[in-house]
């Protein structure tokens, strides 16, 4: 039976933002669509109000012709539409099994027997006894893929959903999406990243600042043109040009080894690199393979021996972050709002935050405020940051802006060494090209980063070497040149 | 000397007993905290419930009315935190400690008339088998039932938790509420029942000190046992039989270090008294010291306020 879903003129209006702006979609199953747009385009939002999450201002939403009436998640599913979200919702305490009979009526055993039906149809073999956070980030979608199954959806809507997923992961998704397809579901592929719509879909509709742009079919489309769409600007491309080599040794990781007694987080074993100056070592890998510990070893928040790290000839493993600073070590780390800066405190008290003793901030604990406002201003007019009030608290900042004032923070000190965790996670093109820039512009002066990332193609834009990490194990340094983002996938899940 | 053997089941019963309070008030708490929500209002609810019952039960003579008069205390007593931090989204541990104080300086306005008025006597069960066997008759039978209930209550509660679709859910919200609320639970309901039942088993905790431990009231009768309830919750790792075990050691040693006082045992009075919270804790600790134990049953969202956004 074919199914149609329609939205028509729905209108989501957030306090100083307009989300969805008048948008008018049509579907039909047997296709796969995919909603283009950047970060803060609004489809998100759109598809929210589709699996009931949120409600719209405005506008109304059919299938087959008929009104639905989405209040609420419940709606969205009793009327078959079923929604993987970008940020799994699933109970990482609770087992696989729990996961999946929670919003069901029926029997356990009944409900056992259509996931293990289902397991079969689609080559999904997960253990349902076991809690979920000893699952990989592939399996958890499964997980999630297989709870809108049981309901057999006649739309299942994919929110952003390979960025947690290897390149062999996101090929098996692809080949279960096109098999739900050619079996009558309708599929909605959310998505920034071009690459798969052209792979994947079969139309696309772009979103931009809360209007749809454009929708047509992927035939008719390349991944320039969508790009200049999905931005609504040509893009300026940026290129690495080829770092001098240099044997000027700057830091050298020996031996290093973290074991957790949190279970949530990873090992690292045997972590043995080493950095020159002007390079930029780019560190791969699948999110929650231990790169956060890394991050936390290498900055200080986690201390680890003395000799394993050694950095400008002096051994500094036992050293804590603010010694590490002294040393002329610098740190961005993944979580802007909780880790970098403090979103409660005002622009200029976040920059004073990581420098308490080699600045002239602080006279005899004192705070120099002048001081520390002057500097917070040539840190937003040298990085483009998009305000003018240094009086602002940090958690109005975009992501963008927040970057932005972070690396610029850090580079006070002019450090030998930057050490960024996803520095563009989560932020527009734009952003993203200043802070690729910045980081090329660092190498250039001859310091160093050490370049923590999931994003494969940033990697292989800025790395002058790169390792993968996977389950708390760096792979070998390869050059830069030597690598394709292919092979990069493959070490990711875990092959050699 | 011969230790009358039934003297020794006498012990373990009065051992038991004092037990009891620890165990309802923690039961409850339990719940509270698996859906999410950090209740430190135990010590308010159980003072309110104590009060309750005695002046319900010395005003209407019965017993009856006055139990479940206690246990809607209780209720009262949590909607108002539930409103507070559920609706108004407050702070769980201001609103909870406010809770406390509150509900103490209540309940000793309400008691002012009550103090000094001799108790009901509770009617207890199977009196006649007492006797039947040694040993295990006292500790078996002649109990309220209330002490029948609080000892059936922690495989109650984990059964609850574990076998059925609503401990399931409770468990789901107390993970994730923004995954519940994506699956379409509701968690705001959710959580206003975990506490309002958390509410209803501190009332009978407290109806159950001062209407069958020690029938009559007493300004701050309850004596710290709800923050006693309190830290079981969290040694035991928020495994209800766990809870029992930490209730029993608890009240085991509160009972034996008053026997000790009493023979005149030289170890330090104070030493004595703090024995029991310190031998608990470390009890506690040292069986529930399995890191991802912990992980699987710590309420991830604990404490933290849920708000819908939209």
């Amino acid at each position: 039976m074919n199914t149609n879903l329609k939205i028509s003129n729905v209108t989501k209006i957030y306090p100083g933002c307009v989300a969805n702006d008048n948008i008018s979609l049509e579907f039909n199953s047997g296709k796969i669509y995919a909603l283009l747009g950047e970060n803060g385009a609004g489809k998100s939002t759109l598809v929210k109000i589709l699996s009931g999450v949120i409600i719209p201002d405005e506008g109304k939403i059919y299938l087959n012709e008929n009104y639905l009436k989405l209040n609420s998640p419940l709606d969205a599913k009793k009327n078959d539409i079923g929604m993987v979200f970008q940020h799994f919702n699933l109970f990482e305490t609770l087992s696989v099994f729990e996961n999946l009979i929670i919003d069901s009526d029926e029997q356990r055993e009944s409900v056992r027997e259509k996931i293990d039906a289902i397991m079969k149809k689609y080559n999904f073999s997960i253990d349902l006894d076991i809690p979920v956070l000893n699952l990989s980030a592939g399996q958890k979608q499964k997980v999630e893929i297989i709870r809108c199954l049981i309901r057999s959806p006649k739309v299942l809507i994919m929110d952003e959903p390979t960025s947690v997923l290897t390149e062999q992961e996101t090929s098996e998704l692809f080949l279960s999406l096109k098999k739900f397809s050619d079996e009558g579901i309708l599929i909605i592929y959310i998505t920034h990243k071009l690459k798969e719509v052209m792979q994947l879909c079969d139309e696309v509709a772009v979103m931009r600042r809360g209007k749809l742009v454009s929708v047509s079919e992927i035939k008719n489309e390349n991944i320039e043109s969508l790009a200049n769409k999905m931005v609504g600007q040509n893009l300026k491309t940026i290129k690495k040009k080829k770092a001098k080599t240099s044997s000027d040794q700057l830091i050298k990781i020996t031996n290093l080894n973290f074991t957790s007694e949190d279970p949530f987080e990873t090992n690292l074993t045997d972590i043995n690199f080493s950095v020159n100056r002007g390079e930029c070592l780019g560190i791969a890998g699948i999110s929650g393979n231990g790169q956060s510990e890394l991050f936390q070893v290498l900055s200080g928040e986690i201390i680890s021996e003395k000799n394993s790290i050694e950095f400008n000839n002096n051994y500094i493993g036992d050293l804590s972050p603010q010694e590490r600073r002294e040393y002329l070590m610098a740190f961005s780390p993944e979580d802007r709002l909780e880790q970098a800066a403090i979103p409660q405190m005002k622009i200029f008290e976040n920059v004073a935050l990581n420098n308490f003793k080699s600045s002239n901030f602080f006279n005899n604990g004192l705070i120099n405020e002048n001081k520390i406002k002057e500097h917070s201003k040539k840190i937003i007019s040298d990085f483009n940051v998009n305000t003018d009030n240094i009086e602002l608290k940090s958690q109005f900042l975009s992501g963008g802006n927040l970057q932005k004032l972070i690396i610029g923070r850090e580079l006070i000190t002019s450090p030998d060494l930057l050490i960024c965790f996803n520095p563009t996670w989560g932020l527009d093109v734009g952003a993203i090209n200043y802070i690729h820039e910045t980081l090329i512009k660092i190498n250039e002066q001859n310091k160093s980063i050490i370049l923590i990332s999931t994003d494969t193609d940033e990697l292989l834009k800025l790395s002058d070497k790169i390792s993968v990490i996977h389950k708390g194990k760096l792979s070998k340094i390869m050059n830069s040149e030597e690598v394709t983002s292919e092979k990069l996938g493959i070490l990711m899940g875990g092959a050699n | 000397m011969i230790i009358d053997i039934n003297f020794i089941g006498l012990i373990i019963a009065s051992i038991m007993a004092s037990a009891v309070p620890l165990i309802l008030a923690s039961c409850g708490e339990l719940i509270t905290e698996r859906s999410g929500v950090l209740n430190l209002g135990v010590e308010g609810m159980m003072i309110i419930g104590a009060i309750s019952g005695f002046a319900l039960m010395t005003v209407t003579g019965s017993l009856i009315i006055a139990i479940f008069g206690a246990m809607l205390a209780g209720v009262l007593i949590s909607t108002i935190f539930a409103f507070l931090t559920q609706t108004l989204i407050t702070n769980h541990v201001a609103t909870g400690l406010a809770l406390t104080i509150f509900g103490i300086g209540i309940s000793a306005m309400i008691g002012k008339n009550f103090v000094g008025i001799p108790g009901k006597e509770f009617p207890v069960l199977f009196e006649g088998l007492k006797d039947t066997i040694p040993l295990l008759g006292p500790i078996l039978f002649g109990h309220s039932i209330v002490f029948y209930f609080a000892f059936a209550l922690p495989f109650i509660t984990s059964y609850f938790l574990k076998k059925t679709k609503i401990g399931l859910i409770v468990r789901a919200v107390g993970d994730s509420p923004e995954s519940a609320s994506n699956q379409g639970i509701n968690v705001r309901l959710v959580r206003y029942a975990c506490i309002l039942y958390g509410g209803a088993m501190s009332g009978l905790a407290g109806a159950y000190l001062s209407m069958i431990y020690t029938p009559q009231w007493i300004e701050n009768m309850t004596g710290g046992r709800g923050w006693i309830a309190l830290a079981l919750v969290v040694f035991s790792t928020w495994n209800p039989i766990k809870i029992l075990i930490g209730a029993m050691i608890f009240g085991g040693l509160t009972i034996i270090q008053f026997h000790m006082q009493a023979i005149g045992v030289r170890i330090p009075v104070q030493f004595l008294t703090a024995l029991p919270y310190i031998v608990t804790i470390i009890v506690l600790v040292v069986i529930s010291r399995d890191s991802r134990k912990i992980r699987l049953s710590t309420p991830s969202s604990l404490g933290k306020s849920f708000h819908k956004d939209n």
